[in-house]
């Protein structure tokens, strides 16, 4: 018995450590970056794109990177939610569900998932040539989509798999076909993981450097057209540490406060509406 | 306490002097297989019409895979077989190119895990309806509020009907479910185990529902509760291992099952049921005479107290029980025990 007792202490233990390194992690990450960025941190900084001479120290801020980067990743959010919801719903039992075609989607999901953003990047790029479209947003908006359908997809599939049968069968009981029934059932019951999973494509892709390096271009103003080149958050930090003034690199952390602060705030926000949402969900 | 629509107070009180009635439901040589497994063996049987029927049978014999087939919701599960014809009305709901959204509306289904949509009480009602192209606001409120009046649902929800479904108790969940089919105005009522998950005074509440409602909709239960089947049933199926042992009117499958393994399966329990208080033999009287003696048995009764009346004129199986709802008493069953005997319970409401 005294074995089972120091096992369990010694598994309780290791539990405690993992949780500690992580909790660790992520304060270390947050202290950080917010020690070295908020020296540069203000006001300008948010509001102002680059003026001439930014990146050698001079006045401006990065709005353009700011408003770029929410353009950028709203933008493939909704297309890549508008691809995956579809191939989500499709892979239920009800409709593909068991059939080795959707048992190939989802392998073909799984194997997209894993593929390197640089890739995307790499095959946006082709794809931007091909169609004659120059560096812009719009070419970032489809290097990120592609970048974040399988996320999307496979998060949907995952919740909405979880709709039970039962559930369903009231709804077909009462003559409703299946798209009815997917729609107004499966959906409105799943609604708080669909959200998760919106949320989790949309901090990928907010985050994202190396599928939008050569798809988005960069540029020092805010983007009037899809056309236009857009700067990015996390090119804006890859450009500003890569200069040797000190001032500079602070900027870049300050950056980075700024793009961990969006993705908080996103996370937070869903918490909060995920409840409003959870109203009506069946236990 | 059931709160009748106006429609249930003025029903043709049908006695069940014809105890199958005419067939609504006709099952012709049914046989369902789940990949290689073979559920259902060559069912063949009529439901009739109007009436409870009990499909009765150990766990897994089958029951609910017959019950899903009359609807065909069966249809949804995987890997599944079906040949045989079940026709409704003139038509065989397997035949190809069949409405099986319309059938689904002439044919609801009511499961064991009361299973409410989620969305709020109000929308779940209005579910059905919507779906079948209601739109306009009035009509779906006289719905609602009459579905929930037939269940006994409305007072217990007036003023909450935009909360979520899934704050409800769960006898009132399985009470919303059957609101929820009543309210697309099937003409048949399929009922999985409508009562196995709640507790005793849901379950009587269900069943005294269902009881008000024979005479509305042709109403199909599955139960493995003997005495349920035995309170509610005018028709019985008995079940085993997929095949169909024996099928006939309750008092007889009961009393005098033909079969070994039905009487080994009712084991002569049968008759209990509801707890009479008193007991009126009224075998060889006319009406109204019979109806007199009723009423003054019921007279020197306590409030609450239930009275069993006994007859053999299928007359009085029709008319007492409405002449007692005249006088604003509670019928709680009609129900046939023999050849040309009937039982009809009262309770004294005031």
């Amino acid at each position: 018995m005294r074995r089972r007792r120091l096992e369990e202490s010694i598994f309780k233990g290791l539990m405690l450590f993992s949780l500690a390194a992580i909790a660790g992690i992520l304060l270390a990450i947050v202290v950080v970056v917010t020690l070295k960025g908020l020296p540069a941190l203000n006001l300008a900084m948010l509001t102002q794109t680059p003026k001439g001479g930014y990146y050698l120290g001079k006045e401006g801020g990065i709005l353009n990177a700011i408003v770029g980067s929410l353009y950028l990743a709203v933008g493939a959010t909704v297309l890549a939610f508008l691809i995956s919801l579809p191939v989500a719903l499709y892979l239920q039992r009800d409709y593909a569900g068991k059939t080795r075609m959707a048992g190939l989607v989802r392998l073909f999901l799984d194997i997209l998932w894993g593929i390197p953003s640089i890739v995307y990047g790499a095959f946006g790029f082709v794809v931007m040539l091909y169609l004659g479209i120059r560096a812009s947003l719009l070419g970032g908006v489809i290097a990120l989509t592609l970048l974040e359908i399988p996320v999307l997809a496979r998060a949907m599939d995952e919740v909405i798999g979880t709709v039970s049968a039962d559930l369903k069968d009231a709804s077909y009981a009462l003559g409703a076909t299946r798209w009815e029934t997917a729609i107004k059932v499966t959906v409105r019951q799943t609604l708080p993981g669909i959200l998760t999973a919106v949320l989790l494509a949309f901090g990928r892709g907010i985050g994202d450097a190396a599928s939008i390096l050569f798809t988005a271009g960069y540029t020092d103003r805010v983007p009037t057209s899809p056309f236009d080149p857009v700067a990015s958050l996390p090119l804006a930090i890859f450009f500003q540490l890569g200069t040797p003034f000190p001032e500079v690199q602070r900027r870049a952390y300050a950056s980075a406060v700024i793009l961990l602060a969006i993705v908080l705030l996103i996370s937070i926000g869903s918490r909060l509406l995920s409840k409003r949402f959870t109203k009506h969900v069946v236990k | 306490m059931i709160s009748r629509a106006p429609a249930m107070a003025e029903r043709q009180v049908r006695g069940s002097s014809s105890d199958a009635g005419e067939a609504r439901i006709n099952v012709r040589g049914l046989n369902v297989s789940f990949e290689g497994h073979r559920a259902l063996k060559d069912i063949s049987f009529a439901i009739p019409d109007r009436r409870i029927t009990a499909i009765i049978g150990p766990s897994g014999c089958g029951k609910t895979t017959l019950l899903r087939s009359l609807n065909r919701l069966v249809d949804s599960t995987d890997g599944v077989k079906v040949s045989g014809e079940v026709w409704v009305d003139g038509a065989d709901i397997f035949a190809p190119g069949v409405d099986v959204a319309a059938v689904r509306k002439k044919i609801g289904l009511i499961s064991q895990k009361p299973s409410p949509l989620p969305m709020s009480i109000y929308d779940n009602v209005a579910y059905g309806p919507r779906i079948h192209g209601t739109k306009d606001r009035k009509v779906l409120d006289r719905v609602v509020e009459d579905s929930l009046q037939t269940v006994g649902l409305w007072e217990e929800v007036i003023g909450r009907l935009k909360l979520p479904a899934s704050k409800l108790s769960i006898g009132q969940q399985q009470r919303l479910c059957l609101a929820r089919s009543l309210a697309v105005q099937p003409e048949v009522l399929l009922c999985d185990e409508p009562t196995s998950a709640l507790d005793p005074i849901s379950s009587q509440n269900v069943e005294r529902t269902l009881v008000a409602l024979k005479h509305d909709y042709t109403i199909v239960i599955v139960t493995h509760n003997i005495h349920q089947a035995i309170r509610l049933a005018d028709y019985v199926a008995h079940l085993y291992l997929g095949e169909l042992v024996e099928h006939g009117p309750a008092y007889q499958v009961f009393r005098s099952p033909r079969e070994e393994r039905t009487r080994a399966y009712v084991d002569g329990t049968f008759l209990d049921g509801f707890k009479k208080d008193k007991e009126l033999d009224l075998k060889g009287t006319k009406c109204p005479a019979n109806f007199v003696h009723a009423k003054l048995a019921l007279d020197d009764m306590e409030k609450g107290q239930v009275l069993n009346v006994i007859v053999d004129d299928p007359t009085a199986v029709a008319e007492l029980p409405r002449g007692m709802e005249d006088q604003g008493q509670e019928v709680m069953n009609v129900r046939q025990v023999d050849e040309h005997v009937w039982e009809i319970m009262i309770r004294k409401r005031e």
